[in-house]
């Protein structure tokens, strides 16, 4: 009743093929924009910000980027933790090397990197497919694992062996750094994401998302309509690495403000995000986020949640508990909907539509 | 002489089949076919199941490579290409299993033909305004041609896996359409139709052939069909051409009646 | 040219001048390739079928082993410990196909492998709740494993094999060959093949796919235990072996996911190549490339046959 399409007529194929054609979901994602820049930094305390929001938005980028690769294009990969690490390196080195560029570019530019090394990894996906290609990638992630504590360069012969994070500003606001205030750490990554969300969008509605999916659905078929499947798997694999390399550099520089390759970049960051990934729903972008709300949130709602609820938790028995929980809830998921998260909106919409009637 | 394609002239020959020969391993697939397809005609293929009918269409779009022979597509001869050349020189096909796009919808399948005629880069893709979209609605607009053209409004924005059958073979027709190509491949488009569904994919391909002009190369296998619409017919039998005319004539030919259409006919 | 030397030329020669030490890299890569094999083994079983890419294999072993060790320390004498695994790795099965399998049957393999993911990070916290998180002894005595080495003297010098390395690689072999036989020659193993070869065809002629489903997965744990035994004899038993289970990986894309042969050749090339690499390469760049080479090797197979060494060669058809 309140969400329906009818009467919404098109009278242009510009209209028609919007983003977003339909009124309520304008309204939604309005509401949602206005939530998320006004509403949580003026009232959300240090705790919101720092640790749920700024991890949800990383977690957000690095599973769009997942998702546009395993979702759209269906190539599976285990190395997103590492190509978030280039991305991390790469913004050490370039905003190390030129101090004086905006560090706003640097993550940006950072991505690029993390592209190039997407695409020589991606390399195999002409000819190795399914698992094979997922195993494969596991083979980017130790490879680069390594790279990154056995390269000294990398993080600029640090005695810690650490990205340590210098404080930088935009616009005068200190951004990054120890003194950078969680508010100006969270807009910043907030205006990251919804730039990135929108490009995403548009690219995947376009020639070259239905170029991705097409490979997806039927790679053959694809290839006998004139699809360049090896371009197209390695655009995915550029577009794929250039969200998570960015993911990669804002988590160390805007989240986490330094620290060490095989703490965060491993591959149960990897697993971890293919989480986010199928649990959000493959193949959309609304998923991409609800699996990143949904896992990042998770070990801080059994953090505070379960304590606050009388079961009192010590810490080794908490870290296992967790375990048993992650695992569980995952299972859980996949049974009731293995369409994601994304689908429980979908049916929800359908219902919202027929409301009040059961059809 | 440069290698170059021709415009060829409607009537002449615009692709021939010389003395082609594939196998897998030590199974023969195809043994020294020989045939051509002229521009503006419908051309069948039948033959037995295992005849080597799909594999032929597989080799003329560069899908498989064959170990002898070799193709000639509007005057220029090869006896490899890829698959995506092949598109691009204007041979599009369905498939015997409907091979579509599933998790899309009917709109982005046939949008997904025009792939190879949009060109703005990756900038613009980002954007999503300006040049990329004038080339989107221009190409949108071609696309509800085809889906006006093949009746298949309604189902516009539906994803094409849950499409009964004979709707999914139409929008895989209408795919191959959205190529616009010069030469048209249909591996078995009527098959598990029922009697409605046949007569309106006899209709649509009679429809494209002299609105478009577009030259198709047919397999099927219900003889009433393929004797109605086709111009000529080769017929295959364990990878060898048996015979090769206009309908009657094949259906005079002992050889294609023994092998084929039974004796008691 | 001199770091072509060293890459190309130098390490050949190192294996001339010391071949005692060749021999002792090689013995030392083929007891890790046997036990990567064992892994792999309880893969394929499951692959081939359920078509299940059971990730959790890895975790499986160190589930088991801890088990046996855990029920021991509670008191168990060793015999009993090691036949309530046996039973635990039976529930254990029954429990998957019941609660994992059963719901997700049709789903797309990527779901039923993330399914396998979820069933990974249970057990760890499952095992890790119960038996402490601490890396324990395996019990090697009490179930009558070999202790010590023998030394022999050739090759101008001395090479010393672990008794308990010489009885993993029997066993091994004992039991692959056991499994062979049973899949070969009996009813249920007629059954697997069939179920491996069509899962709906084996339907239509009345084979129980939940029960199949099973006595594969209960098959592929007690693969898992005697990995597990093996393993936790040669090191400790933790979950940090998990990292190491995960080098089963490359052994299976380059054996092919379906082929019994594939897993076990594959794991002997993968773990006699990464050890001759760590050994003879790895201090050229540092070291630590055991991490990855595994990767690597499987990788360069893979870009010559796509379909592994043992898989089919694939006819695509359209």
């Amino acid at each position: 009743m309140f969400y329906r399409e009818t009467g919404q007529f098109k009278t242009n194929y510009a209209d028609d093929m919007a983003l977003l054609p339909i009124l309520q979901d304008r309204i939604g994602l309005g509401i949602i924009l206005f939530v998320a820049y006004v509403i949580i930094p003026f009232f959300g305390n240090d705790f919101l910000l720092s640790t749920v929001m700024i991890p949800f938005l990383v977690f957000s980028l690095a599973a769009i980027g997942l998702n546009i690769l395993t979702g759209f294009t269906g190539l599976i990969s285990l190395g997103t933790g590492a190509f978030m690490g280039v991305g991390a390196y790469a913004c050490y080195k370039v905003s190390s090397t030129f101090p004086d560029l905006n560090i706003l570019f640097c993550i940006v530019f950072s991505g690029v990197f993390s592209a190039l090394v997407g695409v020589l990894f991606g390399l195999p996906s002409l000819r190795i497919k399914g698992f094979y290609l997922a195993v494969a990638t596991l083979a980017a992630q130790f490879f680069l694992q390594w790279c990154f504590v056995r390269i000294p360069w990398l993080y600029n012969y640090n005695v810690s062996g650490a990205i340590e994070v210098s404080q930088r500003s935009i616009f005068g606001v200190i951004v990054t750094g120890a003194k950078a205030t969680p508010e100006s750490r969270y807009i910043v990554m907030l205006v990251l994401v919804t730039l990135m969300t929108w490009v995403a969008a548009n690219v995947l509605s376009g020639r070259i998302g239905r170029a991705f999916m097409a490979v997806r659905d039927m790679d053959i078929a694809a290839e006998l309509m004139g699809i360049d499947l090896l371009k197209t798997k390695l655009l995915a694999f550029a577009f794929s690495s250039f969200y998570a390399g960015v993911a990669g550099a804002a988590m160390m520089f805007i989240w986490v403000g330094g620290g060490e390759a095989n703490d965060s970049f491993n591959i149960n960051q990897s697993f971890l995000i293919l989480f986010m990934v199928i649990i959000g729903g493959l193949g959309s972008l609304l998923g991409a986020f609800l699996g990143a709300a949904f896992i990042s949130s998770l070990p801080t709602i059994l953090k505070f949640g379960l304590p606050a609820i009388g079961i009192p938790l010590a810490g080794a028995t908490a870290e296992h508990l967790t375990y048993i929980l992650v695992g569980g809830l995952i299972l859980f998921f996949l049974i009731v909907e293995p369409h994601g998260l994304a689908r429980l909106w979908q049916i929800g919409k359908q219902k919202l539509r027929m409301w009040p009637f059961p059809y | 002489m440069m290698q170059t394609y021709h415009q060829i002239a409607r009537g002449d020959t615009l692709l021939a089949v010389d003395h082609v020969s594939l196998s897998f391993g030590g199974v023969k697939a195809i043994t020294d076919v020989s045939f051509d397809i002229r521009k503006g005609e419908i051309r069948a293929i039948i033959g037995p199941n295992g005849a080597g009918k799909t594999s032929m269409l597989n080799v003329i779009n560069g899908f498989y490579h064959p170990q002898k022979g070799q193709i000639t597509f509007k005057g220029l001869t090869r006896s490899r290409m890829r698959p995506s050349v092949a598109a691009s020189q204007g041979i599009a096909r369905t498939f015997q299993n409907v091979a579509l796009f599933k998790g899309m919808s009917t709109l982005d399948n046939i949008m997904a033909g025009r792939t190879l005629k949009m060109h703005r880069n990756f900038f613009w893709q980002c954007l999503r305004h300006g040049p990329a979209m004038d080339e989107e609605i221009k190409h949108r607009e071609f696309v509800e041609d085809i889906i006006d053209f093949l009746e298949i409004q309604a189902i516009r924005k539906v994803p094409v896996g849950k499409l009964p059958y004979g709707l999914q073979k139409r929008v895989e027709l209408g795919r191959a359409l959205a190529m616009e190509p010069d030469l048209l491949l249909l591996d078995e488009p009527m098959a598990g139709m029922n009697l409605e569904e046949k007569e309106d994919m006899s209709r649509f391909i009679v429809d494209v052939n002299q609105q478009y002009g577009t030259t198709i190369a047919l397999i099927e296998h219900d003889m009433g069909v393929v004797m109605d619409l086709s111009d000529r017919v080769v017929v295959l039998e364990y990878g060898h051409k048996l015979a090769d005319g206009t309908p009657d004539d094949v259906k005079a030919n002992e050889d294609v009646i023994k092998a084929y259409l039974g004796v008691a006919h | 040219m001199d770091i072509l030397f060293k890459i190309l030329i130098d390490p050949f020669l190192q294996m001339g001048s010391a071949p005692d030490l060749l021999v002792q890299t090689i013995w030392e890569g083929f007891v890790t390739g046997v036990l990567y094999a064992l892994i792999a083994l309880g893969f394929v079983l499951i692959f081939k079928a359920s078509g299940v890419f059971n990730f959790a294999q890895g975790i499986m072993v160190v589930f088991a082993g801890l088990t046996l060790v855990g029920l021991y320390e509670m008191g168990l004498p060793a015999p009993i410990a090691l036949i309530v695994t046996l039973l635990v790795m039976y529930v254990l099965a029954v429990t998957i196909e019941r609660v994992v399998l059963r719901p997700l049957v049709n789903q797309p393999d990527i779901i039923l492998f993330m399914a396998t993911f979820g069933i990974t990070y249970f057990l760890i916290g499952l095992g890790e709740f119960i038996f402490g998180g601490n890396p324990k002894q395996m019990i090697s005595e009490q179930l009558y494993l070999p202790k010590g080495s023998l030394e022999f003297k050739m090759l101008g010098g001395f090479v010393q094999l672990q008794k308990i390395d010489i009885a993993a690689a029997v066993i091994a072999m004992i039991m692959i060959i056991a499994l062979a036989l049973f899949f070969q020659y009996t009813r249920i193993g007629r059954a697997l093949r069939a179920v491996a070869d069509s899962h709906k065809a084996a339907l239509s002629v009345g084979i129980s796919l939940n029960q199949i489903w099973v006595i594969v997965w209960f098959a592929a744990g007690i693969v898992a235990l005697v990995t597990g035994i093996m393993w936790g004899a040669r090191s400790d038993v933790s979950f940090g072996l998990q990292v190491i289970a995960l080098k089963a990986l490359p052994v299976l894309i380059l054996g092919g996911f379906t082929s019994v042969p594939g897993a076990i050749i594959g794991g002997l090339i993968i773990g006699i190549g990464e050890k001759l690499g760590e050994f003879y390469w790895g201090p050229l760049v540092g070291g630590g490339i055991e991490s990855w080479l595994a990767y690597c090797i499987a990788l360069f197979f893979l870009l010559f046959r796509p379909q592994g060494l043992f898989g089919d060669k694939i006819i695509e058809r359209i």
